[in-house]
């Protein structure tokens, strides 16, 4: 092999996940009174509503010969295990165990701390073990608990075969959203400080694209922050025709295996003057949709592309190697924190030269569907409506 | 603990290169902040802080966090423009860093 060859070096993952608040998702779909399951860092959770309405969750499985309390039953404000009837209280600690005349005292197990937030139930992880970090809650949506945003549209899609930074790159990934997502970004700007990681973009449609939407007349700009390491609000403004729409999006994922994680999103959009609620929860269904359809987009890559840790840049890409080093902070223990993974970076890519480029590209595209067209043929890719014209910022 | 451990001591060399290479100290006009720029080209602009720096700055220091928290302080951003007038930030890319 000459010595000039690029390698590519796969690295090694990492022995850990992330220490940071994790969504488990809408609140109240865990206010039913029995246990829920859910999957995360490596193990499973249980979580369920006691009698004051507080959610609890604990580590999935009983300290006492490790049976499966998701598949238990609430019983007062606790849970109990199905194998041998163990119960396990909010705060960790075993409260009863019926049949013994007392429960051993280092009968703790594993508690999540909880924190309900834009109506989502979020877990604080750390394998330090260390109190749960207020400080750096994502903020409360303005304007959600006043009803002027429509419900949640939820979805939970599992993903295998990756890691979960690749869902991170993302952010600073300006030309994928052209070839991957088929829009058109005219700027791009990048600012990380602390445990705060944010994505400015300004985008259109591709008109090459999709058949539908005029989409010369779609505009959006997108404001997409990570508030730590598993959770994104992405600020969308989308103007079609002059007619604006107000949406929020919430990106968030649970990992759940060294190459797996389960991602979560959610949509909510102001509710328009003048449109009733039925309307604005169908708008909001249709932004879910064309969401998942463009998650559904970076899934197919990251499960075909392999883990690189040392990226080969141009000019035009954004700051993967920054990016990578600020999300770098939730893996190592909180002493290891170096002042450049939470010193503030600014970045402005050039999208210049990208966009001369991709103006012919897509004027060449119109003009041969257009010949197509002319002479009779079904155009290839028009009309596709498996194709979103409005991409979040991932 | 280790986290994404790179295997080829290239890795570190890129990582060097990517993050640090050819940054250019510039002065904010208005604060006591000196951060490191780098332009790869008249729109690009790389802008890295340290600790101290951002004590400095009087502009992001009034923010309050939250969605109004990151947002680049424009006088910082004006000092940035003015410097690479005069030459003082070399404008264009090494191989692609
Ligand atoms: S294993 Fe849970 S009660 Fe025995
Ligand atoms: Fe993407």
């Amino acid at each position: 092999m000459e010595s000039s060859t690029r390698m590519l070096d796969h690295g090694t993952p990492p022995e850990r996940f992330a220490r940071g608040w994790h969504c488990l998702g809408l609140a109240d779909s865990f206010r039913d009174g029995t246990p829920h399951r859910v999957e995360a860092f490596g193990g499973q959770l249980v979580v369920w509503e006691d009698t004051q309405g507080n959610l609890n969750v604990l580590d999935g499985y009983c300290r006492h010969m490790g049976g499966d309390l998701t598949q238990g039953t609430v019983k007062g404000d606790e849970i109990a295990c199905p194998f041998h009837d163990w119960r396990w209280g909010g705060d960790g600690k075993c409260k009863q165990i019926p049949y013994a005349r007392r429960v051993p005292l280092r009968a703790r197990t594993q508690r999540y701390p909880v924190v309900i937030r834009n109506d989502q139930l979020l877990v604080w992880h750390d394998v330090e073990g260390s109190e749960p970090d207020l400080e750096i809650l994502p903020p409360v949506l303005p304007g959600l608990d006043e009803g002027l945003y429509t419900p949640w549209t939820w979805e939970v899609v599992p993903i295998t075969d990756s890691h979960c930074r690749e869902l991170i790159d993302n952010v600073v990934d300006m030309a994928h959203f052209y070839y991957v997502h088929f829009s058109f970004p005219t700027s791009f700007r990048n600012v990380f400080e602390g445990t705060v990681a944010t994505q400015y973009m300004e985008s259109k449609g591709r008109p090459d694209k999709a058949g539908g939407y005029g989409s010369p007349d779609l505009f959006l700009k997108s404001e997409a922050t990570y508030f730590g390491p598993a959770y994104m609000i992405n600020w969308l403004e989308v103007d079609y025709k002059g007619f604006e729409t107000e949406v929020v999006l919430i990106n968030c994922h649970i990992p759940t295996g060294p190459d797996s994680f389960t991602l979560q999103y959610g949509i909510t959009v102001k509710k328009p003057e003048g449109i009733d609620d039925d309307t604005a929860a169908y708008i909001s269904k249709k932004y879910a949709k064309m969401f998942g359809e463009g998650f559904l987009q970076d899934v197919h890559i990251w499960k075909n592309k392999v883990p690189v840790q040392n990226p080969l840049l141009c000019e035009e890409d954004g700051p993967v190697y920054q990016l990578r080093r600020w999300y770098e902070q939730f893996y190592v223990d909180r002493a290891d924190v170096q002042p450049e993974m939470v010193d503030r970076f600014e970045f402005e890519v050039d999208t210049t030269k990208a966009n001369e480029y991709w103006q012919e590209e897509v004027a060449e595209n119109l003009r041969l569907r257009a010949e197509q067209e002319a002479s009779g043929e079904a155009p290839e890719g028009a009309d596709d409506a498996e194709n979103p014209q409005i991409m979040s910022g991932t | 603990m280790p986290s994404f451990v790179p295997t080829s001591a290239d890795t570190l060399e890129d990582q060097r290169l990517y993050t640090s290479a050819r940054l250019v100290e510039v002065a904010c006009l208005d604060c006591l902040a000196r951060v490191g720029v780098k332009k790869n080209s008249e729109h690009h602009t790389s802008i890295q802080w340290t600790a101290e720096a951002r004590g400095h700055c009087p502009e992001l220091n009034r923010r309050t966090g939250g969605r109004d928290f990151q947002p680049a302080c424009r006088r910082l951003v004006a000092s940035i423009e003015a410097a690479a007038r005069d030459g003082q930030v070399p404008i264009g890319a090494e191989d692609g860093y």
